[in-house]
């Protein structure tokens, strides 16, 4: 190895020259002598080679050689993620550790497999899609109509057109399934012989019910209401989710084999003492009770009501009093825009929203405030509540003041406000700035703790209670969240329960979910794409129409328009080729051919042509390759007999490194994240 | 250094006069073809040479062989599908035609590119300059018949591709640039790689001018041969070693700063007589001022994201132009661009100073010797992708 | 009988030299590559030794390409001209003391003036080839090996001087191991002048590959191509051998067949630090490379016959 020197510094000029005299000419002997002897000493050197790829110490995924795919999307089955739920992590962990996670998967806090579902509906085997969803989502003809679908925000179909329609689909495959209903629905044989309380029935208590009868425990379920559904029942406005709906799909589930009991409140008329006593176990899943009310002036009012029993009032009694009158609802969230629709609904002249934050900061969900301000709902901005107007014990209106900022820089809730004031003239005020649960006469007598706080104190990964046997899950533990994300906590409640009636240690082997999510696709620019290949659109009422009574909004997909949207799915496997066209047209020598058949359940992959003669090894079309099909390999010499064979048609793009026609010694086939190959170098 | 020019023609002048021989004396004139197929061509460029014996009295490159459109067909493609064209501009330095399209690009679609990304491409665009000083160089010795010097040099390069082949998985066209940032994060391990090479670079590189510069055959034959003088290095537009070498002080890392330039500290090699010689030597010193800047980027480098956020998967700019240019291994290299607000480009012109440099051969050559003109042609260091596009 | 022996000499010498050049080649490849940090042929034989065995054959089938505007008996006939010289002159180094092919009494003058018609050879292919380039290449060969003839001459002159005779086997028997310091300068002179005499790097202007492709003999391929590549491991061989034995004492201090290995030895070395300067050094250009010569060289040989001469008489 040459000398390592230390006292390199660039000269002003770099024109060296040689000393005048005799000094000069030693010089220039010096140069010569010094020549061979740098000749001489380099000889002596272990000689360097260019590495061959395979000499090289790692198999890399980022080079250049002669494309392949892995595999191309067929007419044979798509594995479906099915296991029982206390397998179902292990499941989803292994897919994701191998990158063969669907993102809709992966980003749904439940793991409903989605992709499963898009290839059973395309296949038109609806009902089995209907179940596969029901293993991890309980509801999905409810949860078609009102979840926030995480799964189609990581659509790779967002990658280059629009999402697959996943909710949607839950929603017809529910209405299909509901014809056959009373075919397939049987109810599960009771194998054990403990038994399980759970105290509420909203989505996460279903869940966990669901997952216990499967595993063949009975279930006892307890709701303080009339009918079943907790928050979906008593918070959810029915022209988003219309009440038939529900109770027929929790009518499924008792015809499962669930005890249902309604009308009976744990702690008033049935101690929860008692529960533990005739149960082997307890699950609370009784959620959140009471909206939060801001001690501010004048809120002790006649006219200042909370969110939830704004919303109770609508759904139980459809009538809010507000018929007349001019309503201002504090919150920004999504149940503070329902407020204001239902608001409208229930015939308020003036809907107002205030919110906290700025339009872009609103925590609602976007689709949900443009669907409010088509009805009419006047949204303001960046404001907060200072003053409830009163006069004579009744409300005149709201002083807020402005809001110049929400979060501090690190993104924690730390409001900044300003000097402005403004009035606004109401009648109503409805706050809708966050909910609490009320547990004293659900606990009294127990010895359940709750925080200072008065929340639950739970273990937030394996869903125990301070008390043994006594579990809890959904919004209870969790605060205000989402119907999917209650899903999930009733799945892991369940997965607690049954390890601890079966005396398994309860976190042995277990991921706290939800799995990483995926990031968000940038949006594709859809102007050059044909319309066939868009996502179906969802039919929705006039807003002029809807918004004066609480029939659904949304209309559903027609048979036709579900099979058409469920063939859109990719079915995205890792290292299968779902001819997404993208690798083609990405490229900038046109060198790639895709063609595919797009029928309804049959949707495979028929020609893949590459063109090497044009192919410039750019790399471009690998690396959009959404599925990660198409790679590269290590073989850089590429030679060919015939002009001819320098196409490279699906089976040749399939066959694996070493038996292409691309001869070479160094086909290697980098595999999907680089390993580590030590060689001797 | 004298200030006038010694060139007896004009830059406008000199292509169209043939010969600058008495009009008395009776010449028997031999014309050579030096190319477009010879060793000496660096690429594919043909000389017309007018030989008095051996002696040149009139040379014309003749360029164009290399000619594949680039330009007219980056009008076809969209903005991320002209960056592997622009790899093809200058396949000694790709790099650099990358980075240097997509600030323009940038510039046009008013991306904002992340400091990460910034820091790997100054990384490997000084990598890239030492990648191309070590043709440069190399080739210096390669010309004066010094072939040995040239497999060190290469030696040198080939690490330098080691570490670009980590980096994209391609050895000469690396497309690695993009708009917005660059393709892929460094991996792992890279940065001790590269650490290892800015360490032993310098030694082995003076190693190599000792070898090859020092020696005293290749002084005689480099010294005093093919002078630009200061004058004529700003007149007919040279930039990049060729200026300094000729002692212009402009180095738009320096002068024009763009991305982290100014973070880092560095100097500027610059020659005294313009000749070949001092042409060559510009090169050795860039690359050690190189490695010190990799050594500061690679200290000042932090985790980040190498693309830049909510970037449109097609881009289309609003309809505009924007030029920008950067310091490549030949001299400022800028591109052009023309928006129609559509996905697709609609004009794109680059300035290669590689064209601008082999310009001032004809003034370089005449009066010497046919050997060296293939020494003075190799110390121009033409990449002719660059040149005929 | 006299005429047998020579041609059976002379079908030695060009064995000697085609096996020399075969060996020759390999060496240098295996020199050459381990000074640019390669491996050079590896796969053919032990160390490669047997690549050039396979080129040999690979030069036998290659097309014989003659240019449609040659000259095209004279571009025939060159390679013979060029290549016969270097074989002649061989026969007259001894290998041991009283040991010679051929023992002539001018052998050293022989020796030294017979190689010189290779000039003529490269000129007339360099003319045949009807190319530019061959042409200055030819010129350019012309110019460097009459010139360089000079130095090397004065500078053999000066161990004849001692020796005090022009015949071979006189100079190898009288030798003595003071003559190698006292001539070391005129070694050197003839060492460089050999390797301009045989067109080798750093002086292989002639056929300097970056400026005149492959200058004189650009236009031959397969074995005239060959032929070409043989003169010069050849010249390179018997300029070697040569030198060991006039400025080094042959076998010396052995004798017998040992006397021979280590003659071989000598030879080697001496061909290896030809290959040595030539794959470090760049080349000069023609007018340097001819100043130096009248300027230094031919002074420099001179000095040296004049310190010889001051020597002599001490004796």
């Amino acid at each position: 190895m040459v000398v390592i020197r230390k006292d390199i510094t660039t000269p002003a000029s770099v024109s060296n020259e040689y000393s005048p005299g005799v000094k000069g000419f030693l010089e220039k002997v010096h140069s010569l002598v010094n020549g061979l002897g740098i000749t001489a000493r380099i000889s002596t050197e272990k000689p360097i080679t260019i590495r061959y790829p395979a000499e090289k110490w790692t198999v890399s995924p980022r080079w250049r050689g002669a494309l392949r795919l892995r595999g191309v999307l067929g007419h044979d089955e798509i594995p479906l993620i099915r296991d029982a739920s206390t397998a179902y992590n292990a499941v989803i962990d292994d897919l994701y550790n191998g990158e063969r996670l669907p993102p809709c998967v992966g980003n749904c806090p439940a793991n409903v497999d989605a992709r499963g579902q898009g290839f059973l509906i395309a296949e038109d085997r609806i009902p089995e899609a209907y179940e596969l969803v029901r293993d991890r989502n309980i509801l999905p003809g409810v949860l078609g109509r009102i979840c926030h679908h995480p799964c189609e925000t990581a659509c790779r179909r967002n990658f280059y057109d629009e999402p697959v329609a996943i909710r949607p689909l839950h929603r017809f495959a529910y209405e299909e399934f509901r014809k056959v209903a009373s075919e397939r629905l049987r109810p599960l044989p009771i194998t054990q012989e403990k038994s399980v309380a759970i105290v509420g029935s909203g989505p996460s208590g279903l869940t966990a019910a669901y997952d216990l009868m499967k595993a063949g425990y009975r279930c006892v379920m307890y709701e303080r209401e009339e009918r079943p559904g907790g928050a979906l029942n008593s918070g959810v406005p029915a022209y988003r989710l219309p009440r038939d709906v529900l109770y027929d799909e929790i009518d499924g589930i008792v015809a499962l084999g669930l005890e249902l009991h309604c009308g009976i409140e744990v702690g008033k008329g049935k101690p929860l003492g008692a529960l533990q006593r005739e149960h082997d176990a307890v699950l609370l899943a009784v959620g959140l009770q009471t909206s939060r009310i801001l001690p501010i002036p004048g809120a002790g009012a006649d006219g200042v009501v909370g969110a939830l029993e704004f919303l109770w009032a609508a759904n139980h009694k459809g009538e809010t009093g507000v018929r007349g009158k001019r309503v201002f609802v504090i919150g920004g969230g999504n149940v503070a825009v329902d407020v204001a629709r239902c608001a409208l609904r229930t015939g308020a002249s003036e809907v107002r929203l205030a919110s906290l934050e700025s339009e872009e900061e609103m925590p609602a969900h976007p689709w949900e405030i443009e669907e409010a301000l088509d009805e009419g709902v006047i949204a303001t901005c960046s404001v907060g509540p200072e003053e409830v107007l009163v006069k004579h014990g009744a409300v005149t209106g709201m002083r807020m003041r402005e809001c110049l900022s929400v979060f501090d820089e690190t993104g924690r809730f730390s409001p900044k406000y300003g000097e402005g004031l403004s009035d606004f003239p109401c009648d109503v005020v409805v706050f809708s700035i966050g909910q609490a649960a009320r547990l004293d006469t659900l606990i009294a007598g127990t010895e359940v703790l709750v925080s200072g706080r008065g929340q639950l104190v739970v273990d937030g990964s394996q869903f125990t209670t301070s008390t043994p046997g006594v579990f809890a899950c959904g919004e209870v533990v969790t605060g205000p969240g989402s119907a999917i994300g209650s899903i999930a906590t009733g799945h892991e409640a369940a997965t607690s329960i049954i390890r601890f009636l079966q005396g398994a240690p309860l976190s042995e082997n277990r991921t706290p979910r939800p799995v990483p999510v995926y990031a968000k696709y940038a949006v594709a620019d859809v102007s050059s794409v044909e319309r066939s290949r868009l996502r179906s659109v969802m039919p929705m009422t006039k807003p002029e129409e809807r918004a004066k009574d609480f029939r659904q909004v949304e209309l559903g997909l027609t048979h036709q328009e579900a099979m058409m949207e469920a063939a859109r799915c990719l079915r995205c496997q890792s290292e299968v080729c779902v001819g997404c066209t993208f690798c083609a047209r990405t490229c900038p020598d046109y060198a790639i051919h895709v063609e595919r058949v797009d029928d309804p359940g049959g949707r495979c992959l028929t020609r893949y042509d590459l063109d090497l003669s044009k192919c410039a090894f750019c790399g471009l079309c690998a690396e959009q390759c959404p599925t990660n099909a198409l790679t590269h390999t290590g073989q850089y010499e590429l030679s060919f007999f015939h002009r001819d064979l320098m196409i490279f048609d699906k089976g040749e793009m399939l066959r694996s490194g070493d038996g292409t026609r691309a001869t070479g010694r160094d086909g290697i086939m980098p595999p999907g994240c680089p390993v580590p190959r030590w060689r001797e170098r | 250094m004298t200030q006038t020019s010694t060139s007896d023609v004009t830059p406008d002048t000199a292509e169209t006069q043939p010969t600058g021989t008495e009009p008395t004396e009776t010449v028997m004139e031999t014309v050579v073809n030096i190319g477009p197929s010879h060793p000496s061509t660096h690429g594919v460029c043909r000389v017309v040479v007018h030989l008095d014996g051996e002696v040149i009295t009139h040379c014309e490159p003749i360029i164009g062989h290399l000619h594949r459109g680039i330009e007219k067909m980056a009008e076809n493609r969209t903005y991320l599908q002209v960056v592997p064209l622009t790899d093809r501009l200058d396949y000694v330095g790709s790099m650099y035609a990358n980075w240097a399209y997509c600030r323009a690009v940038e510039r046009l679609a008013g991306i904002r590119v992340p400091e990460r990304a910034e820091y790997i491409r100054v990384i490997v665009c000084e990598l890239q300059r030492i990648a191309s000083h070590m043709m440069g160089i190399g080739s210096t010795g390669a010309d004066t018949g010094a072939f040995t010097a040239f497999m060190y040099t290469f030696a040198q390069r080939e690490k330098v591709v080691e570490l670009f082949e980590l980096l994209c998985g391609a050895r000469l066209t690396y497309n690695y640039v993009r708009p917005g940032g660059v393709s892929r994060d460094l991996p792992d391990g890279w940065v001790e790689q590269c650490r290892a090479f800015t360490a032993q670079h310098p030694s082995a590189m003076l190693e190599i001018d000792d070898l090859l510069l020092g020696n005293v055959i290749a002084r005689a034959r480099l010294k005093g041969v093919g002078v630009l003088t200061q004058v004529d290095a700003v007149a007919w537009g040279t930039s990049g070693p060729i200026a300094r070498g000729s002692g212009v002080d402009w180095d738009l890392r320096r002068d024009d700063p763009y991305s982290v330039y100014p973070r880092f500290d560095f100097s500027v090699p610059l020659g005294d007589n313009g000749d070949s010689y001092d042409r060559a030597r510009v090169r050795v010193w860039e690359c050690v001022e190189s490695c010190r800047i990799i050594n500061q980027a690679l200290d000042q480098l932090e985790p980040g994201s190498v693309q830049a956020e909510g970037l449109p998967r097609l881009l289309a700019p609003r309809p505009g132009d924007a030029y920008d240019h950067i310091e490549s291994a030949r001299g400022s290299l800028g591109v052009y661009l023309v928006s129609d607000g559509s996905p697709r480009l609609y004009r794109m012109k680059v300035r290669s100073p590689a064209f601008c440099n082999l310009a001032v051969l004809p003034l370089l050559a005449k009066g010497h010797t046919l050997s060296d003109l293939v020494v003075i042609l190799g110390s121009l260091d033409p990449v002719f992708g660059e040149v005929d596009r | 009988m006299t005429l047998l022996w020579g041609f059976l000499w002379g079908v030695a010498s060009v064995a000697t030299i085609a096996g020399g050049a075969i060996l020759g080649v390999w060496w240098e490849r295996k020199v050459s590559a381990r000074i640019q940090m390669r491996y050079g042929p590896q796969q053919i034989g032990p160390y490669g030794s047997l690549q050039m065995i396979a080129d040999v054959p690979k030069l036998l089938f290659k097309e014989d390409i003659v240019p449609d505007l040659a000259d095209k008996a004279v571009f025939k006939l060159a390679p013979l001209f060029v290549f016969g010289p270097v074989a002649t002159s061989m026969v007259v180094i001894p290998f041991a003391a009283g040991w010679a092919p051929v023992d002539m009494s001018v052998g050293i003058l022989f020796f030294l003036a017979v190689p010189s018609i290779e000039v003529i050879a490269i000129l007339l292919s360099a003319w045949a080839s009807h190319n530019t380039l061959s042409t200055i290449g030819g010129l350019r060969a012309t110019a460097q090996m009459i010139s360089y003839e000079i130095p090397r001459s004065l500078a053999v002159l000066s161990v004849v001087l001692l020796a005090g005779s022009l015949r071979p086997l006189d100079v190898l028997s009288a030798w003595q191991w003071w003559w190698a310091p006292l001539t070391f300068v005129g070694f050197v002179i003839y060492f460089i002048a050999s390797i301009a005499e045989m067109n080798r790097g750093p002086f292989d202007i002639p056929e300097a590959d970056s400026e005149l492709v492959a200058g004189y003999f650009a236009d031959y391929s397969g074995m005239r191509w060959a032929s070409f590549m043989m003169a010069e491991y050849g010249s390179m061989i018997a300029a070697s051998l040569f030198g060991a034995v006039v400025f080094f004492g042959g076998g010396w201090p052995l004798s017998g067949a040992a006397g021979v290995v280590l003659l071989v030895i000598k030879t080697v070395l001496i061909m290896t630090a030809v290959m040595w300067v030539k794959w470090t050094f760049p080349r000069p250009r023609q007018d340097q490379l001819m100043s130096f010569c009248w300027k230094v060289l031919t002074p420099l040989a001179l000095l040296q016959l004049v310190i010889v001469g001051a020597v002599l008489p001490w004796l």
